[in-house]
């Protein structure tokens, strides 16, 4: 039987040949276990260290751990090399310039993104949200709002009627009106959702959607109107958006307001779309009206508010260019893929 | 009046707060018309820029003539015919240096006669250069030119006819006033006093600090005594107001120019000196007129009032109009002779022979004027104005400046005195002003003098009652201003919205309830989107047809649908009761454009009729999927295979998943009855709770696809999202990880075909041994070395012990116990792998 020291020499010779003759990182693991895994060869010899004479053992020891890291440095920059030598034939071979494996991936529709960026906006300046039906009784889309049987307004709106007083809601103001009278003040609320008017061309379709706001309690004024707004349009927009309010009228507010913003196409300068204003109206607004406080039992000389509504087709038409409403409900993957 | 069916009102969209275009009238004017009432130089820019932001929105501001230049007044000296052609004529023209010789071929070309000659070097609108040239071999340099071929009118029959006393040289668009700017204005429907040039000059002078210059001051007093004629009127609430004159031996022809550019300018064309007249002076005092051929009234009486049963009149448009009781007519003693405030009639129309000529100006009731409007489907300018309301006090003055004209312009003679029953004016009521209440409501420290001010400014009437208080009297040509906050809009407009400060509320903290639909709808489009699948968003109403493509039974639910009264189209015409067949046309269109690999989704509502009351509007969430499996992935890798039942099956078990109802909710397969007529039998599987439906997924039948005219198979899930708000998400209850490894073994068996999968795999997960983690087909077979009506399954179990490392004598003992149950259950035998 040879001697320890005989066996682990011969061993430190076998694996160093062994070891430079391998040429695949394939071969290295078998190497690795047959020498230096837990049950490898190399296990096996230092298990006869307990039977070599005592005096012999540190010396045995010392030489057996000196073979073992050697073996594993060798083990390490062979195992270095090949893999180098490997990456390298990798590079050459793989065509990184075939595409990704991508997973499919949706998007939500324009106006839902709109939708949402709007109403988060006003959400996190604590508006709630309400959702209202979309057909809606006479009297909560139009005298509610101050527009009775044969108001001028009236003529604004090209309605879709269902019977003699349900009609689907030309608006979302109507949320104004079913609010106010279940809930007193103070309120913040939107109102998001479709509205319907018989109108059809490339401007119209004839469902839209819309988000109404309103904001009621002691002490608002105009200027908050302005405020809460200009606060709206810069995060909408863009920080420096240009904007200016105008009188106008709507028979729900007074004193009413339309609010433009700088053409987004032209910079200001003049274009097409703003026809050649420089501004863009964006959305309608103004103090809620007394006559609407007085319908639902609030006093007017107690409470103010604003009001506002906007289109959202219109905003996301501004944002992105789009130059045909009816895209929007033609649900064209090639539309669609663009948002 | 009225009104020849004079200029359409451009009505141009809606809205209310949607922050597009309005359905307004739009009033045009030109700079120089309204400096006629209004001291100003500004700019035409800056002049709209005021309007504008006055609420008078301007829609257009722009030059009413090309540009003239070289365009002169010239007089033909001599006419001679040209040697080479009959219809040419050759014109020696005086343009103030010397004679020029001209080509021309006009009918009206004649010596002595001032036309405006195009010089050499003049470009005419259509960007034709003028050049000297040579015409059948005659020089000519220049061309005489029509009004059309300058763009200042239509009239094309020959060369315009100048006034003989204008001097030849001067440039044409200064001797006839063409160098001018036409605006356009979106009135809003409470500015009827803004649908007058003279209105708007008031509005322009608020903001600048002056006056406008009225062309009649204060009207003379009527009397009635000795008058060829009378007037009665019946009702003074349906017509407050109603002045006649008359007008005798007047000379019906063409209006002078000045009065004809006034009206091309704004797009109104002229007919003869009368009707201009009353046009022109509708448009500068905002009060409609009308003109009777008095010859015709028969009994020379006019009387106001409602129609009878039975009466009929012939409109100037032509059309026939049966009257209804509630109608207000002017009649004369037998008959109706005009629709009050609407329209003439054309049995007393003006015409060529007219001598005689009974003037109207008149205030009717606004919602008189509506209803008969409305009901006769007829809108005017006339009835415009007098459905929002005249000024009661306009109807004097635009009488007096009308006889005036048409004794001007015509030559009549106007007969002294006429009527004016005005027993139905009601002064406005004076209103108190708070100037505190208008600082809080704008939000602006304003004095109580800088509020009167600015009301004073656009000549409404302020007296100081106290410190704070301002007693108001609305103008009567202010209809729209009847409460304190009117005035409050007013201040804040002349005071320029702009200038009022901008603040941020002052509002209490709250925090609002999320309404767990909406939540719901969020989440579910988020998940869609990252399975893949687009939104659409389709319309709410569709065509009654689709149930029958759907093949619903006449009894089906989904049949019952709100129907709209006015549809705009056959094909929207009742509200959707399923969002699949808006998927199924989205998917159509997108495959006919080529987009063959479709995810689509959509979440919206549809709609239950409950009889007269609101319909139920649930939500739901429909998917489609056709086409290849991954869209969008390169074919390099997934190939064209195409997606199948497994792929909405899959699309609903992580929708499931994702609101964490596993627990609570399965998909199952089903046999379908009358329910889902549009799929194909065998491939549906229904989503339910423990007892209640939620929805359905499947494969859409060949029948159907081939209805709705989708080219390619098509799988749909179809849920009903209020259903899913009821349950509760399974709790976030943290689980120790596992510290000992797992241990898989398979098992393939053969079993009879009809052997559900998925009860084999329940089988094993509810036998009741602890140590199975989970079970898991990886492979089912049929065909090559499987007998007939036989299919293998494979199927790999994972077991694992919480407490130690299993043996495999454990575990094969177990497996072993599986594989017997299995086979017992099922009618199966082990296959040797």
């Amino acid at each position: 039987m040879p001697s320890m020291q005989e066996e682990l020499l011969r061993l430190k010779a076998a694996a160093g040949e062994e070891l430079a003759a391998i040429s695949t990182i394939g071969e290295l693991e078998p190497f690795r276990v047959k020498y230096l895994g837990r049950k490898g060869e190399f296990t096996l010899v230092m298990r006869q260290l307990g039977q070599a004479p005592p005096e012999e053992r540190p010396r045995l020891g010392q030489l057996a751990n000196e073979i073992k890291q050697e073996l594993e440095t060798a083990y390490a920059s062979r195992e270095a090399l090949l893999a180098d030598a490997g990456s390298a034939s990798a590079q050459a071979t793989l065509d990184l310039t075939l595409p990704g494996r991508a997973l499919p991936f949706g998007k939500l529709h324009p106006v839902t993104q709109v939708m949402d960026a709007v109403c988060s906006i006003f959400e996190g300046l604590g508006f709630a949200v309400a959702e209202g039906p979309d057909v809606e009784v006479d009297f909560y889309n139009f005298e509610a709002l101050n527009i009775p049987p044969h108001h001028p307004a009236r003529a604004m709106h090209d309605t879709f009627y269902i019977s003699d007083s349900l009609l689907l809601r030309t608006h979302t103001s109507p949320m104004q009106a079913r609010i106010m009278e279940k809930e007193q003040p103070p309120l913040r609320m939107i109102a998001p959702g479709k509205v319907y008017r018989c109108d059809s061309d490339i401007t119209h379709t004839p469902m839209f959607h819309q988000v109404e706001g309103f904001l009621v309690d002691r002490h608002i004024s105009f200027a908050d109107l302005k405020g809460v707004l200009s606060v709206f349009i810069t995060r909408m927009f863009a920080e420096n958006t240009p904007i200016r309010f105008r009188p106008s009228f709507f028979p729900f507010t007074e004193p009413s307001a339309e609010v433009d913003i700088g053409c987004v196409i032209c910079g200001g300068k003049g274009c097409r779309v703003c026809k050649q204003t420089g501004w863009l109206e964006i959305l309608g607004a103004g103090m809620i009206d007394p006559e609407v406080f007085k319908k639902v039992g609030y006093d007017s000389e107690e409470y103010s508010g604003f009001a506002f509504g906007l289109g959202i087709e219109r905003i996301a038409m501004l944002k992105y260019g789009i130059t045909d409403i009816r895209l929007f409900y033609e649900n064209d993957l090639r539309f669609l893929a663009q948002f | 009046m009225l009104l020849r069916p004079c200029m359409p009102f451009f009505f141009n969209g809606l809205s209310l707060f949607s922050g597009d275009d309005h359905k307004t009238l739009s009033m045009k004017f030109t700079l120089n018309w309204l400096r006629e009432y209004i001291d100003t130089d500004l700019e035409p820019a800056r002049i709209a820029d005021h309007l504008t932001m006055l609420g008078l929105e301007v829609d257009a501001c722009v030059p009413c003539y090309p540009d003239l230049t070289g365009v002169v007044v010239a007089r033909i000296e001599a006419v001679c015919p040209h040697p080479n052609a009959d219809k040419l004529v050759l014109c020696d023209v005086n343009a103030g240096q010397g004679l020029t010789r001209v080509v021309c071929g006009a009918p009206n070309a004649r010596a002595g006669l001032v036309i405006p000659l195009a010089l050499p070097g003049a470009v005419l609108p259509g960007g034709f250069t003028i050049k000297p040239a040579k015409i059948r071999g005659e020089e000519s340099c220049g061309m005489l030119c029509s009004a059309k071929e300058l763009g200042i009118a239509e009239d094309q029959a020959g060369i315009m006819e100048l006034a003989a006393d204008l001097q030849p040289g001067v440039a044409l668009s200064k001797a006839l006033g063409l160098v001018d700017t036409m605006i356009e204005v979106d009135l809003t429907p409470n500015r009827p006093d803004c649908a007058s040039v003279l209105g708007i000059a008031r509005e322009v002078g608020g903001v600048i600090g002056k006056r406008i210059k009225p062309p009649v001051e204060a009207p003379p007093a009527l009397s009635d005594e000795k008058l060829p004629f009378s007037v009665e009127v019946e009702s003074v609430a349906d017509c407050p107001r109603y002045a006649a004159r008359l007008v005798r031996k007047v000379k019906i022809g063409p209006s002078p120019w000045w009065l004809r550019q006034r009206l091309l300018a704004v797009g109104m064309r002229p007919i003869n000196n009368i009707v201009d007249i009353t046009n022109f002076v509708m448009l500068e005092y905002g009060q409609p007129l009308h003109a009777f051929d008095f010859n015709k009234l028969a009994g020379g009486k006019i009387v106001v009032r409602r129609a009878r049963v039975g009466e009929s009149l012939v409109t100037l448009d032509g059309n026939e109009h049966q009257l209804e009781p509630e109608m207000l007519m002017i009649c004369d003693a037998k008959r109706p002779v005009a629709l009050a405030g609407i329209m003439g009639g054309a049995n007393s129309e003006v015409d060529a022979e007219t001598a005689d000529i009974l003037l109207e100006s008149a205030c009717f009731s606004a919602i008189g004027i509506r209803r008969t409007a409305g009901k006769l489907k007829m809108s005017t300018e006339a009835s415009y104005r007098f459905e929002r309301g005249v000024d009661p006090q306009g109807v004097p003055r635009a009488m007096e400046r009308a006889v005036q004209l048409i004794a001007a312009l015509s030559g009549g003679e106007i007969v002294e005195g006429g009527v004016d029953c005005l027993d139905g004016v009601i002064a406005p009521a004076p209103i108190i002003l708070r100037g505190k209440r208008t600082r809080a409501l704008l939000g602006m420290d304003l004095t109580l003098e800088r509020i009167g001010a600015a009301l004073a400014g656009i000549e409404i009437d302020v007296e100081k009652l106290d410190d704070d208080t301002l007693r108001v009297t609305p103008p009567s040509f202010r209809v729209d201003l009847e409460r304190e906050v009117d005035l409050i809009e007013e201040v804040a407009r002349i005071v320029g919205y702009n200038l009022l400060p901008t603040t941020l509320p002052m509002v209490p903290m709250s925090f609002s309830e999320q309404d767990p639909l909406r939540e719901l709808r969020k989440n579910l489009a988020q998940t869609l989107t990252a399975l893949g699948f687009y939104e659409a968003i389709n319309y709410s109403f569709v065509t009654p047809q689709h149930c029958d493509l759907l093949g619903l039974a006449a009894d089906d639910a989904r049949r019952q649908s709100v129907h709209l009264l006015n549809p705009l189209a056959e094909d929207q015409s009742v509200l959707r009761t399923t969002l699949l067949p808006g998927l199924l046309e989205s998917l159509r269109r997108n495959v006919n454009h080529q987009s063959h690999d479709v995810r689509l989704f959509e979440i919206g509502k549809v709609f239950h009729p409950q009889g007269s009351r609101q319909p139920e509007e649930p939500f739901r969430l429909a998917a489609v999927i056709s086409g290849r499996r991954n869209p969008g992935a390169p074919v390099l890798y997934a190939g064209e295979i195409q997606a199948d039942i497994f792929d909405v099956k899959g699309v609903v078990a992580q929708i499931i998943g994702s609101l964490r109802l596993g627990a609570a909710i399965t998909c199952q397969p089903c046999i379908t009855g009358q329910e889902l007529p549009f799929a194909e039998p065998g491939s549906v599987l229904a989503i339910k709770g423990e007892k209640e439906i939620l929805g359905w997924c499947g494969a859409f039948s060949q029948k159907t696809l081939k209805a709705f005219g989708v080219k390619q198979q098509a799988f749909f899930v179809d849920l009903d999202l209020a259903a899913f708000v009821g349950f509760s998400p399974q709790a976030k209850n943290f689980a120790p990880l596992p510290k000992f490894p797992l241990v898989k073994w398979d098992m393939a068996l053969m079993v009879p075909e009809g052997v559900a999968a998925g009860e084999m795999l329940s089988a094993i997960h509810g036998c009741g041994e602890k140590l199975i983690e989970r079970a898991e087909i990886f492979d089912v077979f049929q065909g090559k070395n499987i007998e007939a009506g036989k299919k293998s399954v494979a199927i790999s179990i994972t077991y694992r012990a919480f407490d130690r490392t299993l043996d495999d004598e454990t575990v094969g003992k177990i497996h072993q116990k599986i594989i017997e149950m299995m086979i017992s259950r099922f009618n199966g035998q082990l296959r040797e792998a």
